[in-house]
């Protein structure tokens, strides 16, 4: 720092000869400062210091301009924000034949194996996300049995598929699980598993459990470790220990209707269900077997299906209503309030977090007017509208990310399944997808497993 | 006959070094306000020196202005999860010689103005840690008087019609350490300045002058 002595001597100066008012009084502090005063006139001696104050680790300067930014963001609520961009076009869409036009279930599952499981009616799909593959899994041959929640485990090792018959099904990825009578034909079978692997790369698909104990349709399902929970038409929600023979772990009878929406948090410890009701509980997972709620929520003025628990914020969950209600409510279910309520104009069907930014997408349905059938993201805390996207004719039912946290995927009521790449890091947001959409076709070939690529069909 | 002295108060250098820092806090908010550095909106009325005097409401600009005072005291403070720890020097040291707010163009940097708060201190107090007397009520007239000139002063100050920003800066003996929330600073003078000088105040152990420099559109006879 260069010493600007000789400048604030000058400004001393020209006060001592500028003064309006004469009011120097002789006093002894005035004569020690007229001494140092005089001591500063000789060369080399530095007597004072400047500083100016910064405050504390943000400085005032910076707090005004994150400020200005806040209000400019939240001014252009329909237009883009200059360094968030949302996609202009969709990465793929599939064609997806069968897809049932059903608000309360929840037929997709997309697992951390980069498969996405979807029902198209009575039938289980699987698409592989890395090599675009498409797998049938089974379908259902008996009259107006169709599966209505699909879950892959938390490791994707298992799928669970609830139908509309009560029954749970367990499917397993590469089961080892073997029925010793049977050792001989399961031998012949492992032999043509690898046989399969090793040339095309498929993994076959056991059921390995079927677990009893609703009386209605299972409209979600949940995983928490080795407990998978069920909720179902008959109103109850079933927690299943599938490690155990007798998998009925606890039983509760809480809501009136059918339980639409269930997620279990990211730690594990709560439970939020939604129902047709309206209601939204929250349950700890220790206290479940005592059907003793932690929370019960009556905001929402129509069903609860879409759920979903924030990822930067322990026990923050995000809640959407149904045609009649439209809001989007943010909880905080430690103490039990709720910090946002925001009145969007159509049905919400689906909820996600992104999990690079702080941000909520909604996916919406009916309405009555605007936000018909669109995707809508949303600014957190703040939940400003950042943007819109997606002009979908009928409906969008259910909503679905990636396990890498950057796509999102969409099922739509015509038919069809579309791919949005809408999260992720900042530096990937000017990506607008492929632009143009290239199209698959799920063929239904019974008793055929059936591996579809771009260019040809191969059966086997 | 009924005695015409003013009953006298025990002034320590530690309650007059809170007099001065507690006198530039207020001191701030009124020339934020009166000269329009933020939004009229933005503040709120208390009472203080017997007048209605106008404190700031953004979070940021009172925990600035908070951390300021205290370190111009010399005293422990809180600022939000930060725990400030001061050294006892400056105010208390007497090694406080000035206190400036200057006030910029927010778009050119460029200095405007400058309130320049110049401290005297009493070594004596300082050196052997007497105490003075001086009438409370006294000091607090004194201080009202400032006050009152500062929010005057825009009868003949010039308007600042642009967003402007501030800063305050600290003179200090050249011994006294820089502590981690401030900077080594050049002074921010302004070139050819028009100068008012305005009321002192004095606790007796601590004088404060006050005087306000402007930036000159015309070249004036003094």
């Amino acid at each position: 720092m260069v010493s600007t002595r000789s400048l604030m001597d000058l400004d001393r100066a020209h006060t001592l000869l500028t003064n309006k008012t004469t009011d120097f009084k002789s006093s002894k502090c005035n004569e020690v400062y007229q001494q140092k005063l005089i001591e500063s006139q000789s060369l080399n001696s530095e007597w004072k210091r400047i500083m100016v104050f910064k405050g504390s680790t943000k400085s005032i300067r910076f707090v005004d301009e994150l400020r200005q930014e806040m209000a400019a963001i939240s001014d252009n609520k329909s237009k883009q924000a200059p360094y968030r961009s949302i996609p202009k076009a969709e990465m793929i869409v599939l064609d997806a034949p069968g897809l049932m036009d059903d608000y309360y279930v929840n037929i997709m599952s997309w697992g951390k194996n980069n498969v996405l499981a979807v029902g198209l009616g009575p039938t289980l799909y699987l698409w592989n996300s890395v090599d675009q593959s498409i797998h049938k899994l089974f379908h259902v041959r008996e009259e107006d049995i169709w599966p209505t929640s699909i879950t892959w485990s938390e490791e994707a090792r298992t799928l669970a598929v609830g139908y509309t018959c009560s029954n749970l099904q367990l499917w397993d990825a590469e089961s080892s699980k073997l029925v010793s009578s049977l050792s001989l034909f399961l031998y012949r079978i492992r032999a043509l598993r690898r046989l399969l692997q090793s040339i095309h790369h498929v993994s076959v698909y056991l059921q390995i459990r079927s677990l009893q104990g609703h009386s209605g349709r299972i409209a979600s399902t949940a995983w928490n470790g080795h407990i998978l929970t069920s909720g179902s038409r008959d109103n109850s929600i079933i927690n299943h220990d599938i490690r155990a023979r007798n998998h009925l772990a606890s039983c509760i009878k809480k809501h009136s209707d059918e339980v639409c929406g269930l997620k279990w948090s990211n730690e594990g410890d709560r439970l939020a269900s939604g129902g047709s009701e309206k209601q939204l509980y929250i349950w700890e997972a220790s206290k479940m077997s005592s059907s003793k709620f932690l929370h019960r929520f009556t905001d929402h003025c129509a069903a609860v299906k879409a759920l979903a628990w924030c990822p930067y914020q322990h026990n923050v969950l995000a809640s959407g209503g149904g045609w009649n209600d439209r809001c989007i409510r943010i909880w905080n279910t430690q103490k039990g309030i709720c910090i946002h309520s925001i009145e969007t104009k159509a049905q919400i069907s689906g909820l996600e977090w992104n999990r690079y930014q702080k941000e909520i997408l909604s996916s919406h349905g009916y309405s009555t007017g605007e936000d018909q059938n669109k995707l809508c993201l949303w600014k957190y805390p703040s939940m400003t509208k950042v943007g819109e996207f997606g002009n979908h004719e009928p409906r969008i039912i259910n909503l679905c990310q990636s396990p890498d946290g950057v796509t999102v995927v969409l099922a739509v009521a015509d038919e069809t399944l579309w791919f949005w790449d809408v999260f992720g890091p900042p530096y990937d947001w000017n990506f607008n997808g492929f632009g143009s959409s290239r199209s698959f076709l799920f063929e239904e070939f019974s008793d055929k497993i059936v591996i579809a690529s771009e260019q040809q069909f191969t059966t086997c | 006959m009924a005695s015409r002295t003013v009953a006298k108060d025990i002034i320590t250098l530690r309650g007059s070094a809170a007099i001065v820092s507690e006198f530039f806090g207020y001191a701030a908010n009124s020339i934020l306000y009166n000269r329009g550095v933020y939004p009229e909106e933005s503040f709120a009325k208390v009472k203080k020196y017997g007048l209605p005097m106008l404190l700031t409401q953004d979070e940021g600009v009172k925990s600035f202005i908070s951390n300021l005072t205290a370190q111009l005291s010399g005293h422990f403070s809180h600022s939000g999860n930060e725990l400030i720890v001061l050294e006892k020097e400056w105010l208390e040291a007497g090694k406080l010689q000035r206190v400036v707010l200057v006030i910029m163009s927010k778009a050119t940097n460029e200095v405007l103005e400058r309130w320049n708060f110049s401290i005297e201190t009493d070594s004596e107090v300082v050196e052997k840690g007497v105490s003075r007397e001086k009438s409370d009520k006294e000091i607090m007239r004194e201080i009202q008087a400032i006050m009152r000139q500062i929010a005057s002063s825009i009868t003949y100050l010039p308007c600042l019609d642009e967003p402007c920003v501030f800063d305050v800066l600290a003179y200090t003996d050249k011994d006294v350490a820089v502590p981690f929330t401030w900077i080594e600073s050049d002074p921010k003078l302004i070139a050819n300045p028009q100068m008012v000088k305005l009321h002192s105040f004095d606790t007796k152990i601590h004088k404060v002058d006050t005087l306000v420099s402007y930036k000159n559109d015309e070249w004036e006879e003094q």
